[in-house]
C-alpha cells in the first residue's frame, strides 16, 4: 500500500532488500517454578523500512513477548535477531541501551507513561536521554503533541488524560527521535474508531513520510487492513 | 559516558520535582541530623575560640612562660638578653612594684589598684583588647610622666583621668593613654599597667634600684624579678618538667653575666593553659560529634528507609525510563543524584535554620554577658563546610543501596509491576 503513495523526495529511498530488522528461528521461554513455558517456538520474518507490519493472534499467543524482544527490552532464549546489520544478541547493557533509545520508540500497551510529569515533560524523555538541549526538547515535544491533536493539553499530567490521549501522548513520545523502528502494542486497543483511525493514520504517515519501519500488535480486523503486510502468530510460529 | 550522567542529572532533578512526598519525607531526617552536626560544630568552634581568647588575655599566647629570678640582678639588661638566648621571641617585664602603688585623682585616694609594670611587648604575649586610647608605642618611654593602661572597672572609677596622680612615697602626676576592656573574661577588680620607662623605673623596682648601672644595689636581695617570655610552643624550652624546665637549665649557663650569686634561684613554668584547654575542647568536641553522628545516622536510616519504600514505585518508573533508552548507569547516576540533591537541599535548610538559631542565640546571650569583642555567635565556615559535605555524602550512601536495588530487575519485569 505505500508503494503506491511517492515517497518525498527528500528522504533517501533504500533499497527494498535490505530489511531493517530480521528474525530468524526466534524462540522463547520462561521458566515458572521450574515449568517451562514455550511462548515463541520459531518465529521468522523481516521488516523493511517504510513498511506498515502487523502482527496479529490470539492472547497470549505472546504478541508482546515478540514485541519486546525485537524492542530490545528482552533477549531470545535461541535463534537470531538482527537490528540495522547488528547482532543484537550479543550486545552489552550499554549498547543496547543506546540502540533502544536511538532505534526504536515504543508504544505500550499500558502506555507507561510517567505519573506526575507533564505530558510535555512525558514526550521530552527521549530526547533527554539523547542529550537534546532542553529548549530544543520543549519545542520538539510541543510540535508532536499539537501533531497527535494535544496542543491544549501541553501540561496536563497522565490522571488527567483520558485513555486515547494518553496513548496519543505515549504515540508523541515514541516519535519523539524519530526512531527507524516503532513498535505499538494494541495502540487503539482502548480508543474509539475515531481516535483509532488518527493513531494509525499517525504510524503510516510515519512510515511512509519518515521512512519508519513500523510494527503493530492488534486485535482490531480494521487495523490489520490498513498494514502493508500481516504476521500472524498461532502457538508461538510465525505465518 | 558524559550524556549518560548529564541525562542523569536532568532525570534526578525531575524526579524530585514530582515526587514531591518522596522528597519531603527524605528531607526531614536530613535537616535534624546535618543541623544537629551544623550546632555541634559551631557550639565546639565557640568553645575553642572562648578558650583560646581567655587563655591568650588571661595568661599568653602559646607558649608564654612566666621567668622569675631571686637572685640579685646587677645588670637587668644582660639578663634580659639571656631570655632572648634561651629561646623567647618576645619578652616583656612582668613585675609587681614592691612596695603598695597608691593613686590618687585631686584629693580622693584610691586604694588596693594591682599596678604590673610592663614593656610595650606584653601586647605581642598577651592578647590585650582595648575599649578606649591606645596601647603603649616606642614614644612613651620619652614621656615625663609615668604612663598606663588602667582597667574598665577603674577607668569608670576615676571618671576624669586628667588628674591622676600615683605614688609609692611621693606623688607623681602620670598619663593615661588607654583603658583595656572588661570582659566576662576580667574580674572586676582596679588594675594598671605601667609602662617601664626612665621614669617609671624606680616605682616598679623600688628604692634599691640603680638606674645609672641599670641593676640593684646591695639591697635588692629579696627582690625578685618576674618577666613574660613568649617561646616557640614546639621548642623544648616550653616542656614542662618537675624541677625546672630546660628554660631553667639555658638561663643557669650564663649566670656570671648578670648576678654573682652562687645559689641559683629561678623559676620558670608555662603560664599559659592552650594545652589544657586543647585536650578540654578535643574530648567535648569528640563527645559531642559522637552525639552528632548518631543522629545524622538516624537521618541516615530515616532516607534509606524512604528510598526503599519507594524501590516498588520507582521500578516501573525507572523500567519506562529503561525501556525509553536510558542505560543503567545513567538511571544509577539519576537516583543516586535524586538522593543526594534531596539532601543537600535539606542540608540547607538545615543551615539556614542554625544560622537563625546561633543568631537568636547570640541575641539572648548577649543581654547576659558581654563577650569578648573577637568572639561572635556565628555559624563558622567549617560548619557550612562539614554540615553539606555530610549532607551529600548521606544522601549519596542513601541512594546508593535503593538505586542498585532497583536497577536488579529486568525491563519487562519491571513494567510488569
Ligand atoms: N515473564 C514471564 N514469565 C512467565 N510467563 C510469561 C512472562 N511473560 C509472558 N509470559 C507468558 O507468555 C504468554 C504470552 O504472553 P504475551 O503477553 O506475550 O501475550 P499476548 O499475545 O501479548 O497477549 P494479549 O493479547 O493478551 O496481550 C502468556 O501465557 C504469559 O503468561
Ligand atoms: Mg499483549
Amino acid at each position: 500500500m505505500s508503494f503506491d503513495v511517492p515517497l518525498p523526495v527528500a528522504v533517501p529511498a533504500r533499497p527494498a532488500t535490505v530489511p531493517l530488522l530480521r528474525v530468524e528461528g526466534l524462540t522463547r521461554h520462561f521458566v515458572v517454578s521450574g515449568t517451562r513455558i514455550d511462548v515463541l517456538r520459531d518465529c521468522t520474518f523481516d521488516v523493511s523500512r517504510g513498511e506498515v507490519v502487523a502482527i496479529i493472534g490470539q492472547s497470549g499467543s505472546g504478541k508482546s513477548t515478540l514485541l519486546n524482544v525485537l524492542g530490545l527490552l528482552d533477549t531470545p532464549s535461541s535463534g537470531s535477531y538482527t537490528f540495522d546489520g547488528v547482532d543484537t544478541t550479543a550486545l552489552r547493557e550499554g549498547r543496547r541501551s543506546r540502540l533502544r533509545g536511538e532505534g526504536v520508540g515504543f508504544v505500550f500497551q499500558q502506555f507507561h507513561l510517567l505519573e506526575r510529569r507533564s505530558a510535555l515533560a512525558n514526550v521530552g524523555v527521549p530526547m533527554v536521554l539523547g542529550g537534546v538541549s532542553a529548549l530544543r526538547r520543549r519545542a520538539r515535544a510541543k510540535e508532536l503533541l499539537e501533531s497527535v491533536g494535544l496542543g491544549h493539553r501541553l501540561s496536563s499530567q497522565p490522571h488527567q488524560l483520558s485513555g486515547g490521549e494518553q496513548q496519543r501522548v505515549a504515540l508523541a513520545r515514541a516519535l519523539s527521535r524519530e526512531p527507524p523502528l516503532i513498535l505499538a502494542d494494541e495502540p487503539t486497543g482502548a480508543l474509539d474508531a475515531a481516535s483509532s483511525t488518527m493513531i494509525m493514520d499517525q504510524l503510516i504517515e510515519q512510515a511512509q513520510g519518515h521512512d519508519s519501519a513500523v510494527v503493530v500488535v492488534t486485535h482490531d480486523p480494521k487495523v490489520a487492513e490498513r498494514a502493508d503486510r500481516v504476521v500472524e502468530l498461532v502457538e508461538g510460529r510465525t505465518h | 559516558m558524559l550524556r549518560s550522567l548529564t541525562a542523569g542529572i536532568v532525570l534526578a532533578f525531575a524526579g524530585s520535582r514530582a515526587n514531591v512526598t518522596r522528597t519531603i519525607l527524605s528531607c526531614a531526617g536530613i535537616v535534624v541530623g546535618v543541623g544537629a552536626l551544623i550546632m555541634v560544630v559551631t557550639a565546639g568552634d565557640l568553645g575553642q575560640r572562648y578558650a583560646t581568647a581567655f587563655s591568650e588575655a588571661n595568661a599568653g599566647r602559646a607558649a608564654t612562660i612566666e621567668a622569675m629570678v631571686y637572685n640579685p640582678i646587677n645588670d637587668l639588661a644582660a639578663y634580659e638578653e639571656d631570655l632572648v638566648r634561651a629561646g623567647a621571641q618576645d619578652v616583656s617585664l612582668y613585675q609587681s612594684p614592691q612596695n603598695d602603688t597608691l593613686f590618687r585623682s585631686g584629693d580622693e585616694a584610691i586604694e588596693s589598684v594591682s599596678v604590673t609594670g610592663v614593656d610595650a611587648t606584653l601586647s605581642d604575649i598577651r592578647r590585650i583588647n582595648l575599649a578606649e586610647g591606645r596601647w603603649f608605642t616606642e614614644a612613651d618611654q620619652e614621656s615625663r610622666a609615668p604612663v598606663l593602661v588602667v582597667n574598665q572597672s577603674l577607668a569608670d572609677f576615676l571618671g576624669d583621668q586628667t588628674e591622676l596622680q600615683m605614688g609609692t612615697d611621693r606623688w607623681i602626676d602620670v598619663r593615661v593613654v588607654g583603658v583595656s576592656e572588661s570582659s566576662a573574661l576580667d574580674g572586676d577588680w582596679y588594675s594598671a599597667y605601667l609602662l617601664r620607662s626612665p621614669v617609671s623605673e624606680e616605682i616598679i623596682f623600688g628604692p634599691s634600684w640603680d638606674s645609672e648601672i641599670g641593676g640593684f644595689q646591695g639591697g635588692g636581695e629579696d627582690m625578685g624579678v618576674t618577666h613574660l617570655a613568649r617561646v616557640d610552643p614546639s621548642d623544648s624550652a616550653a616542656d614542662q618538667m618537675d624541677g625546672g624546665t630546660e628554660f631553667t637549665e639555658r638561663m643557669e649557663s650564663a649566670r656570671w653575666r648578670w648576678s654573682t650569686d652562687d645559689q641559683f634561684e629561678y623559676f620558670a613554668y608555662r603560664s599559659d593553659f592552650s594545652e589544657e584547654t586543647d585536650i578540654v575542647i578535643t574530648v567535648m568536641s569528640a563527645g559531642l560529634l559522637v552525639i552528632a553522628g548518631i543522629t545524622l545516622t538516624t537521618g541516615l536510616l530515616g532516607v534509606l528507609n524512604v528510598g526503599l519504600v519507594t524501590v516498588r514505585e520507582r521500578r516501573r518508573e525507572l523500567a519506562t525510563y529503561r525501556a525509553l533508552g536510558a542505560s543503567r548507569f545513567t538511571l544509577f547516576v539519576a537516583v543516586v543524584m535524586e538522593s543526594v540533591v534531596v539532601s543537600v537541599v535539606a542540608g540547607i535548610i538545615a543551615l539556614l535554620l542554625s544560622f537563625a538559631l546561633v543568631a537568636a542565640a547570640g541575641a539572648i546571650i548577649g543581654n547576659f554577658v558581654a563577650l569578648p569583642p573577637d568572639i561572635t555567635m556565628t555559624v563558622p565556615p567549617s560548619a557550612v563546610l562539614v554540615g553539606l559535605l555530610s549532607a551529600a555524602f548521606v544522601g549519596l550512601l542513601a541512594g546508593i543501596i535503593p538505586a542498585i536495588r532497583a536497577l536488579r530487575a529486568s525491563v519487562v519485569a519491571g513494567l510488569r509491576e
